[in-house]
């Protein structure tokens, strides 16, 4: 039988008015954060003068610098370009993410090698290095392999620079699953992969969602290897979202049109991922 | 229990237990491996070299002399210094936030979905757009929207950027990364068996005695997580030092103060990848010493 | 049992399926042109001109000549970093790079860079004597063109003549700083600041305000050896002290909020509000106060960059085209940067962008200055803008002979990057009063004189 939970987290015991008072504590906190990001959407509808001075809430607006940021001229980066090669990229750097970090996760976690310590710190280890110092060889040796301007060097980085992240994620999600449905699924006789459907994705959806969000996030808005290695082809869209930004002139109204464009995406994987990250079945129904 | 699955292999057997379980790790280790070390290797080696290339010089060995160069740079503790403060308030501050609205936002209410996503959309902005909308739009003294409120209210406007350059910097680092710490949160709430909190309710356990003497302490493993992840991340922020100050004696943190030896102005690439062997080094022994002896990230018993 | 999860593993798989294959596909669009159509790629800042040009080169070259241009808009920070990493590290990313007068000369000493004189003296739509000498000996080393200007600024005031009418003061047309910084002070007041003076760290921001007036106040960054080399750091000096307090002082007293990280668009943005009466800065910003929706059109004057001890003070910057050694194909590079920089465009560019004939690529010709819509539509500045550009003391810009390439508001050495983005970090904190100017001093001589050892 599966119960599912209803109402409130605290259930019977809360009264009503703590309830209330909470929600719109969540409310409030969330609108003062959001604030900035409301007002960078609001000077994307502004004209440049107006998004320069003084604080604005009442102007009238235009889409003018939605067009501007848009129209790209033949030879120069295209928004529809740079999104599809941030696609492509983001997409396939955190499928391979996944695919790595699961089953590495899983041999940290759940039948745990000997030197599960030292493979962590391993992991975590690479991520130690100053980005502005291994852009030398990085840059070397993508240049020597041809591979400059090019899809491929940034799904192998991204994904190299995702990793420690999912690994160390997924592995404290997956020691939560309790021993007992792990070893009754061996008693069923449940190879890897069995175990993995069954009982293992299941219960770390919601720390699966969380560290395929957050990996997409960061590979989304990476913008330092990509416009280092990507200027020409394979450019992403945070190289298009600065080709805005101007020292001769005003550009924070388009740099902001720009941006909210740039957000979409990502914002469209974060209401996605949030979905599964609700309290849902309980854990209890699986005996 | 455990006899059941141990009669199946024995040691001879070349996919006997420690290679079973070793086999879903490697490919995950081996990519890491090949596409980590050999950076890390080369630059190792050039820190060793004299590498310039404005004016052009061919690379050519030089043993020690940049990391004597280094060890006498007082610029180079100013900017660990800096490093440390920002990472630690940054950490501190937004691991707080990020609990306490992971807390908030563990429970059902009107319109949940949407309070979620508003919260996330800091994280979202990319680190350039952000810094520049701060600090030409929430803190410029002349424009920005915090000095209207406050001549609104009568107080004077504050430069905060030139005035307090390091806080106005750690607070659109917080403002970005509370939603992470937020995510991981939630997500570790989540993963909280419900049994025993009902368990907990049924016996009668008030409210905040479920939080402390349940909650808490299966959150603490998340908020080291939090913390170990979050410091990784904000010990290289670059973009928000370089578009909101420009660098300077408060606010040039190391990543910064590397990006000026190397691509920066500097052209010196020996001597940038000195200075980040060292940097590695010393985060290998700070984090040592932060998962082994303080944490219990890594002293979780391992499963049979 | 609850119901396995195969669904996400199928969708999963699907993506992973066709992702790859457009990954491939995309992987192997290589960045080789092909023989058939010309493709040449330039890397660019992304100003307003250089935007401009991308959008009309469709229209005006590639039809002509059937060569295709593919554009890098970069912002001058990673420009800076890309276009120098690969110019210096021999690449061979780019046909055409965007350099200032900083590189272009060390550059083409290096060897990094084609000479261009022998493609520009022949070309006769080019016109190789019209190109003002002055911006074409900033970009040369030993006479041999390196770059191209494509646009060209120097530096010079500009203000609000009815404000200053309406405090009778009278802004001379060759202003001394002690003039300039009189009447900052004097009509200084909460409403609207004296004047907009730079303060935002970089050595092309600070470092180029600056410079201008450490050079007009009879000091300098190094003294020179005979063979140009630098010598010995000079912040020590009471020449310097003297430029850096006065620089810095004007702006406590009588100079915008926020200096210390205001830059061209933040005194732009104050200026055009009526924020402040008076600004230093470069010449371009002209055309955009006297531009069609600007609040502050025609209600502005222009005198020439305050003096010293020296004749002139105003700055020379140009953004250039070149071609990197290494390129593969300087022909059709030289055939692009002939349209992009030649008076041809010039003249195209004027009735076709946006911001009329007053935002045409300035300050390269003497044949843009000759353009009746040129002059009419810039009656405000045009005049002074060449004036300025023409008086810009590049070869001798202070009062003591400077090490390294010629250079007004830099030291044509390869360490002033540097140098002057750390120094101009600690001036720009003493103008936020965080740092007192002597530790600043002390901390920019240090690493003055390690820079140079």
């Amino acid at each position: 039988m599966i119960r599912r939970r209803l109402g409130t987290r605290l259930g019977v015991g809360e009264r009503r008015s703590a309830h209330v008072a909470l929600a719109l504590t969540a409310w409030l906190l969330a609108l003062i954060f959001f604030f900035p990001v409301f007002w960078m959407v609001l000077s994307s509808f502004k004209e440049e003068q107006d998004a320069n001075t003084s604080p604005k809430l009442f102007f009238s607006p235009t889409l003018d610098r939605y067009r501007d940021v848009t129209s790209n001229p033949e030879g120069t980066l295209a928004f529809g370009d740079a999104a599809t090669n941030s696609a492509i990229v983001v997409l396939l750097s955190t499928l391979i993410v996944l695919a790595l970090a699961i089953p590495a996760a899983y041999a940290l976690a759940i039948r745990p090698v000997p030197k599960w310590r030292d493979v962590l710190f391993f992991f975590i280890s690479t991520k130690f290095l100053p980005i502005v110092a291994s852009i030398l060889p990085i840059w070397v040796l993508a240049n020597h392999f041809e591979k400059l301007n090019t899809l491929t060097v940034l799904v192998v980085l991204y994904t190299a620079i995702n990793l420690p992240l999912a690994v160390w994620m997924l592995r404290s999600f997956f020691v939560e699953i309790p021993r007992e449905l792990i070893e009754a699924a061996d008693i069923d006789g449940a190879k890897l992969r069995g175990q993995l459907t069954s009982i293992i994705l299941p219960i770390a959806a919601p720390g699966i969602a969380a560290t395929a969000l957050l990996c997409v996030i960061f590979a989304w808005n990476e913008y330092f290897y990509a416009v280092q290695l990507n200027p020409i082809e394979g450019s992403t869209v945070p190289m298009w979202v600065t080709t805005n930004i101007s020292t001769r002139g005003d550009f924070l109204a388009k740099l902001s049109a720009a941006s909210v464009l740039a957000c979409i995406p990502v914002v469209l994987a974060g209401w996605l991922a949030q979905k599964r990250m609700i309290r849902g079945l309980s854990m209890g129904a699986i005996k | 229990m455990t006899s059941v699955t141990a009669a199946r292999t024995s040691p001879a057997d070349p996919f006997s237990r420690p290679w079973r379980r070793r086999l879903p790790l490697l490919p995950a280790l081996l990519f890491a491996i090949v596409v980590t070390q050999v950076p890390f290797l080369l630059s190792v080696y050039y820190s060793f070299t004299e590498w310039s290339i404005n004016p052009p010089t061919p690379r050519h060995f030089i043993g020690l002399d940049n990391y004597q160069t280094l060890v006498s740079d007082p610029f180079f503790r100013e900017a660990a210094w800096t490093s440390v403060l920002m990472t630690v308030s940054t950490v501190l501050i937004s691991l707080g936030l990020g609990t306490l609205l992971a807390v908030l936002l563990d429970r059902h209410f009107f319109g949940q979905g949407i309070v979620r996503t508003l919260l996330i959309t800091p994280f979202l902005i990319m680190p350039v757009v952000a810094g520049l909308i701060w600090k030409n739009q929430m803190f410029s003294g002349l424009y920005g929207v915090l000095n209207w409120v406050l001549e609104r209210l009568g107080f004077n406007s504050i430069e905060f950027v030139s005035q307090y350059p390091l806080a106005s910097i750690v607070t659109v680092l917080v403002w970005q990364w509370t939603p992470f710490m937020m995510l991981i949160m939630l997500a570790g709430l989540q993963s909280q068996s419900t049994d025993v909190l009902e368990a907990a309710k049924v016996d009668g356990a008030s409210v905040f005695g479920t939080f402390r003497q349940l909650t808490l302490p299966h959150l603490r493993r998340y908020m080291e997580l939090c913390a170990l992840l979050g410091t990784i991340y904000v010990v290289q922020v670059f973009d928000q030092v370089d578009v909101m100050t420009g660098g300077g004696p408060d606010s040039t943190n190391i990543p910064y103060f590397v990006y000026e030896r190397s691509i920066g102005g500097g052209w010196d690439f020996g001597l940038a990848s000195a200075y980040s062997i060292v940097v590695v080094l010393v985060s290998i022994v700070v984090a040592t010493v932060a998962l082994r002896v303080l944490s219990r990230l890594l002293t979780d018993e391992a499963r049979a | 049992m609850q119901r396995p999860r195969l669904g996400v593993g199928r969708v999963a798989v699907a993506f992973l399926v066709a992702a790859a294959l457009v990954a491939a596909l995309a992987g192997t669009a290589s960045s080789r042109p092909d023989a058939k159509t010309k493709t040449i790629r330039v890397a660019i800042v992304g100003n307003p001109q250089m935007e401009d040009i991308a959008k009309l080169t469709p229209s005006l070259f590639t039809r002509k000549t059937g060569i295709k241009v593919k554009y890098s808009i970069l912002e001058e920070g990673k420009l800076r970093e890309i276009v120098t990493r690969d110019v210096g590290a021999g690449g061979r990313q780019f046909d055409v790079v965007m350099i200032g007068p900083y590189e272009a000369p060390q550059f083409g000493s290096s060897g990094l860079l084609k000479n261009l004189t022998p493609y520009a003296k022949p070309d006769a739509s080019y016109r190789y004597r019209d190109v003002l000498p002055a911006v074409r000996n900033a970009l040369s080393a030993k006479g041999r063109m390196y770059a191209s200007p494509f646009y060209a600024e120097s530096s010079f005031v500009m203000y609000r003549k009815d404000v200053m009418r309406a405090n009778r003061v009278i802004v001379p047309a060759r202003p001394t700083w002690a003039q300039i910084a009189a009447i900052a002070r004097k009509i200084d007041s909460d409403r609207m600041a004296g004047i907009c003076l730079r303060g935002k760290p970089g050595w092309g921001d600070l470092g180029a305000s600056f410079t201008t007036v450490l050079n007009t106040f009879g000091g300098t960054w190094w003294s020179a050896k005979s063979n140009g080399k630098p010598d010995k750091a000079q912040v020590d000096k009471p020449e310097f002290k003297q430029a850096l307090e006065f620089y810095v002082d004007l702006v406590k007293d009588a100079g915008e909020k926020d200096a210390a990280n205001a830059s061209f668009n933040e005194c732009l943005a104050q200026y055009r509000d009526g924020r402040v009466a008076m600004w230093y800065d470069a010449t371009v910003a002209a055309g955009i106060l006297e531009a069609k929706d600007s609040r502050v059109k025609g209600k502005n004057a222009y005198a020439l960059a305050p003096i010293r001890k020296t004749k002139a003070s105003g700055w020379l910057w140009t953004w250039a085209l070149a071609i990197p050694r290494k390129a593969p194909d300087p022909a059709t590079a030289w055939k692009y940067i002939s349209w992009a920089t030649g008076p041809s465009y010039i003249k195209a560019a004027g009735t076709r962008i946006s911001g009329g004939w007053a935002a045409i690529p300035p300050g390269t010709r003497f044949s843009t200055y000759r353009i009746p819509q040129y002059k009419a539509a810039a009656k405000a500045f045009a005049a002074r803008t060449l004036a300025a550009m023409k008086a810009a003391p590049i070869n001798n810009p202070g009062t003591t002979k400077r090490p390294g390439l010629p250079g007004v508001q830099y030291v044509g050495i390869p360490e002033f990057q540097d140098v002057g983005n750390r120094c101009t970090e600690q001036f720009s904190s003493v103008i936020a009063g965080r740092t007192s100017i002597d530790s600043a001093l002390r901390a920019c001589q240090r690493i003055a004189s390690l820079a140079i050892q």
